[in-house]
C-alpha cells in the first residue's frame, strides 16, 4: 500500500521554496547572496502590538479560545472593515485563522468537491490552485498579461465561467505583480458576477494597506453590496502590521459559510494562538501610523527598483499599484548566454544564473503560473535594493 | 449559499464544544455553572515559558517560521523524545504543528485515500473519527469496554485489521477514559501490529505525563523499535505544560511521512506562531518539577472525584491510570425521571438534565462512541470539583 494519499500528488512542489533553499545553500557555502525572494516585510512588529501580547500573557490569556477566535478580536475585525471599507459585519460573520492561508484552506475545503471549478487570474500565488486541487476541484487559470496591467478583464471572466464554476479568487493587490484593482475596474468584474448568481467570490485583500501614489485598492463589497451573500473578504495582520510570525488571518463572510469553515477548522487546528489574537486586537484597533511609515518606505523602494530594473538591458518592469513586489519581464534576455556561460532560455534559467553568478535570489514567474517574468520582493532596505539592482543591471549587461 | 462540500456533511461540531457553549450560555444568564466539560488544564503556563515568549516578542522573533518548526524548538523536541521516550528522531523526522490536532490532521490528510480504514479504539476522542472522514477514510471503532479497563485487547485489534487498514490510532492515557497501557499490554498490541506490515500506527501521547500511583508511561515505538518506521508519535505542550492557548503540538515519525505532512501543512496553515514556539521550547527544556507537582495535584482530584461519584446512586466510576478525565457509567440512572421532570433514557438526556437542573456541565459518552457514560474532566480546582460532585450526587438521588 502506498503511503501518500492521491491528494498530495496533486500539489505541485513549491518552486518558491526550492529557490529559497538554493539561495540558502549558497549562503551557507559562504557566498554573498542577496535574498529578494521572501514575501515578508522587513519591518519589526510595532511595539504597541508586542506589548499587547505580553499583557495578554500576564493576564493568563493562554487558554483555548473559541475556534473562530475571541469575541474581542472578531469585534476588532468588524470595526476595521467598517473603518476601511464602510462595510458592516457582525462578529458571527467573522472567522480568525492561522494566517490568511488557513482562511483560504477553510473556505475552499468547505465548499469544493470533485469537478468544481475556481477561476483564478494569473499570475497568481500558487497556493490558490494548489488548495483548489487539494479539495479535488479544478483551477481555471486565466492569463492576465502585462499589457492589461496584470488584471483580469470582464470579458475574460465572463468567458471563464461555466456551470461548474464555484469560485472566483481575486488577490487585490496581487502577489506576485503588485497590480491592484480600482473601484471602477472591480465594478466591471462584479457586474459579470451579478449575471452568475451561483458563483462565489473570494477576495484576498492581505496587501490592501500597501498601495502607493494615492491609489486605493477597492474591495468587492464596497463596490457591489449585492454580492454580500456570496463574498468572502479575507485579510490579516501579516503584511500590514509586519506580523507574519504571529499567524493571524481572518475573513468576513455569510454566517452559514463561516459556520462551515469553523467546523472544518475545529477538526484541523482549532483556534489560532490566544496570545497572537490579543496582539492582533491591538494591531487592528490601536494607532495605525506605523502603516503610514511602512507605506512611505515601500513606495520609495518601489520607485527605486522599477527605475533601476528598467535601466537593465533586456528587462521591462511595469510600475505596480501596491504590495511589495514587482514582476519584470525578462523576455528580452531569452536566447542569450550569461557571462558565466549559462544559456538563458526560460525564466528559470535566468533566475538560476542570476543567483549563481550575481548572487541575487528572486523567484521565476513559472512559480506564479506565468513564465517570462520573475518576482522581486522589495521588502528590504534601500541600500540592499540598490546593490541588488546594480548586480542585476550588470548581469543583464553581460548577457551575449 | 453554495452547497457545502461532502467532506463537511459527515461530521458534527464536537459535543464537548456544544456542552461548553451551553454551559457558557447559562453562566451568561447569571447562573453559577460548574463546567467539567472542557479538556483543558486549569493551571497556568510555566513562568520560564512565559519569559521565553516575552523575549521572542521583544527581540523581533516575529517573522515567518519555517513550515516544519523553528530549529530551536525541533532540537528541544528531539531532546524531549530522547529523554522521556528513549526515541531518537533526527530533525527532519520532527514536525511542529498548530496543536497536536494538526499533527493528526496532517497525517490522515497526507495518507488516506477513499476507503482506507482507520482503526480507533472506543471510547475515543471524537476528532479522530471526524478527521478520518474529512480525509476520505473510514473510521473503524473497536469497542474497549469498561470490563477490559477501557483498553484495547490484542485479539480485538487483530480482528479489526483488514487489507484496507491504513492506520491504528492509540491514545493512552486516553481521552475520555483516562485508561493507560502498561508496557506488557503495549507489547501485546505491538505483536499484533508486527504481523501486519501494511498498517501504520499513530499514537497520541498528549497525556503522557499525567499518570498516577507510580504508573509508568510507555509509547509503542519505544516498546517495539521494529515498529518505529511505521509509527507516528504525537505529543505537544498543551496538556503537560498547561499551554492550550499557545497551540503548539509536535510529532516524530519516518522521514517520508513527515515530508508528506509538511507538504500538507504548507497548504493549510504554514508554520506555527514563533512566539508560541519559543515558549514551548523553554517549557520542554526547562525544569520539569512543575509537571510532577501538577500530576500529584491531579491524582488527588481523581481520587476525590472517583470516590464521590461512586457514592452517587446509579453511577459506577472506574479509577483510571491517567489523563484528567473519568468516565463513569450511568446505566443505573436510565429509565428514571429527574426532579425537573426529564425522562432519562440516554446519557445525552442525563447530561442535559444535569446541566439544566444542577448546572454542572459534563459530556455524554455517546460523543466518544460509548454509552451510557459521562465524561468528566477534573482539570479544575478541588472546591469546584467537590461542589460539582455533590450536585451530581444530589441529582442522582433525586431521580425516581
Amino acid at each position: 500500500m502506498k503511503l501518500v494519499a492521491d491528494r498530495l500528488d496533486r500539489i505541485s512542489p513549491s518552486l518558491t521554496i526550492a529557490m529559497t533553499a538554493k539561495a540558502r545553500a549558497l549562503k551557507a557555502a559562504g557566498r554573498d547572496v542577496i535574498g529578494l525572494s521572501a514575501g515578508e516585510p522587513d519591518f519589526d512588529t510595532p511595539r504597541n502590538v508586542k506589548d499587547a501580547a505580553i499583557a495578554a500573557i500576564e493576564r493568563g490569556e493562554t487558554k483555548y479560545t473559541d475556534v473562530a477566535g475571541t469575541l474581542q478580536l472578531r469585534q476588532a475585525v468588524c470595526s476595521r472593515f467598517k473603518a476601511d471599507h464602510g462595510v458592516e459585519f457582525k462578529p458571527e460573520e467573522v472567522l480568525v485563522a492561522t494566517g490568511g492561508k488557513q482562511v483560504i484552506f477553510d473556505a475552499l475545503l468547505a465548499t469544493i468537491g470533485p469537478g468544481d471549478e475556481a477561476v483564478i487570474p494569473a499570475p497568481c500565488w500558487v497556493s490558490y490552485p494548489d488548495i483548489v486541487e487539494l479539495a479535488e476541484g479544478k483551477p481555471v487559470i486565466v492569463p492576465c498579461g502585462e499589457n492589461q496591467g496584470f488584471k483580469m478583464r470582464p470579458e475574460q471572466l465572463e468567458a471563464a465561467i461555466t456551470p461548474r464554476t464555484k469560485w472566483l479568487i481575486l488577490n487585490n493587490p496581487s502577489n506576485p505583480t503588485g497590480a491592484a484593482y480600482s473601484a471602477e475596474e472591480l465594478k466591471a468584474l462584479t457586474d459579470v458576477l451579478l449575471r452568475h448568481p451561483d458563483v462565489w467570490v473570494f477576495t484576498d485583500d492581505i496587501y490592501n494597506k500597501l498601495a502607493y501614489g494615492g491609489f486605493r485598492p477597492a474591495t468587492v463589497l464596497e463596490v457591489e453590496p449585492r454580492l454580500r451573500d456570496r463574498t468572502v473578504t479575507m485579510n490579516g495582520c501579516s503584511k500590514a502590521y509586519a506580523m507574519t510570525g504571529w499567524r493571524i488571518g481572518y475573513a468576513a463572510a455569510p454566517v452559514q459559510l463561516i459556520k462551515a469553515m469553523d467546523k472544518l477548522q475545529s477538526q484541523s487546528t482549532s483556534n489560532t494562538s490566544s496570545v497572537s489574537q490579543a496582539a492582533a486586537v491591538e494591531a487592528l484597533t490601536g494607532p495605525q501610523d506605523s502603516i503610514d511609515t511602512m507605506r512611505e518606505a515601500y513606495q520609495r523602494r518601489r520607485d527605486l527598483v522599477v527605475e533601476m530594473l528598467n535601466a537593465a538591458p533586456g528587462l521591462r518592469c511595469h510600475k505596480p499599484e501596491g504590495a511589495f513586489y514587482v514582476f519584470p519581464s525578462m523576455q528580452g534576455c531569452v536566447g542569450k548566454a550569461s557571462a558565466g556561460g549559462a544559456r538563458i532560455e526560460t525564466d528559470e534559467d535566468f533566475c538560476n544564473a542570476l543567483l549563481e553568478e550575481a548572487g541575487v535570489a528572486c523567484v521565476h514567474g513559472t512559480a506564479f503560473m506565468f513564465p517570462g517574468h520573475f518576482r522581486i520582493s522589495y521588502a528590504t532596505s534601500d541600500s540592499v535594493l540598490t546593490e541588488a539592482c546594480g548586480r542585476i543591471q550588470k548581469f543583464c549587461a553581460g548577457l551575449r | 449559499m453554495p452547497a457545502l462540500a461532502k467532506r463537511l456533511d459527515e461530521f458534527q461540531i464536537s459535543a464537548s464544544v456544544v456542552m461548553t457553549m451551553k454551559g457558557r450560555e447559562l453562566a451568561a444568564k447569571g447562573i453559577k455553572v460548574i463546567s467539567l466539560a472542557s479538556g483543558e488544564p486549569d493551571f497556568l503556563t510555566p513562568p520560564h515559558a512565559i519569559e521565553a515568549a516575552y523575549r521572542a516578542a521583544k527581540e523581533g522573533d516575529t517573522k515567518y517560521p519555517p513550515q516544519d518548526g523553528t530549529r530551536a524548538l525541533k532540537e528541544a523536541v528531539r531532546r524531549k523524545f530522547r529523554r522521556d521516550n528513549n526515541l531518537d528522531y533526527a530533525l527532519d523526522e520532527i514536525l511542529v504543528t498548530n496543536g497536536g490536532k494538526q499533527s493528526i490532521f496532517n497525517a490522515l490528510m497526507a495518507t488516506c485515500d477513499p476507503g482506507d480504514e482507520v482503526v480507533i479504539p472506543a471510547p475515543y476522542w471524537i476528532s479522530y473519527a471526524d478527521m478520518a472522514k474529512v480525509a476520505g477514510g473510514r473510521p473503524v471503532p473497536v469497542n474497549c469496554p469498561q470490563n477490559n479497563g477501557f483498553k484495547l485487547r490484542p485479539e480485538d485489534l487483530e480482528a479489526a485489521i483488514t487489507p484496507k487498514t491504513k492506520w491504528v490510532m492509540l491514545n493512552f492515557p486516553n481521552n475520555p477514559t483516562g485508561a493507560a497501557c502498561s508496557r506488557a499490554e503495549m507489547q501485546a498490541l505491538a505483536e499484533v501490529l508486527l504481523r501486519h506490515p501494511h498498517v501504520w500506527v499513530m499514537t497520541d501521547d498528549m497525556y503522557e505525563h499525567l499518570v498516577y500511583d507510580g504508573f509508568e508511561f510507555c509509547t509503542i515505538a519505544e516498546v517495539e523499535p521494529r515498529l518505529r518506521d511505521r509509527t507516528l508519535t504525537v505529543n505537544g505542550a498543551s496538556k503537560t505544560y498547561a499551554m492550550t492557548g499557545w497551540r503548539v503540538g509536535f510529532c516524530g515519525g519516518p522521514r517520508a511521512l513527515i515530508k508528506g505532512m509538511i507538504n500538507m501543512q504548507g497548504q493549510a496553515t504554514s508554520g506555527v506562531s514563533t512566539v508560541g514556539q519559543a515558549a514551548a521550547a523553554a517549557a520542554l527544556d526547562g525544569p520539569q518539577e512543575l509537571v510532577r507537582e501538577r500530576a500529584e495535584e491531579y491524582r488527588k482530584r481523581r481520587d476525590l472525584v472517583v470516590e464521590m461519584l461512586n457514592a452517587a446512586p446509579g453511577v459506577n466510576c472506574h479509577k483510571p491510570e491517567g489523563a484528567f478525565y473519568v468516565f463513569p457509567n450511568i446505566a443505573g440512572c436510565l429509565g428514571k425521571t429527574s426532579p425537573g421532570g426529564k425522562r432519562i433514557e440516554t446519557d445525552t438526556d442525563f447530561a442535559l438534565a444535569l446541566l439544566e437542573e444542577k448546572h454542572v456541565a459534563a459530556v455524554q459518552g455517546s460523543a466518544y462512541g460509548m454509552s451510557p457514560y459521562l465524561r468528566i474532566s477534573y482539570a479544575t480546582d478541588t472546591a469546584s470539583l467537590r461542589e460539582a460532585c455533590a450536585r451530581i450526587q444530589e441529582f442522582c438521588k433525586g431521580l425516581a
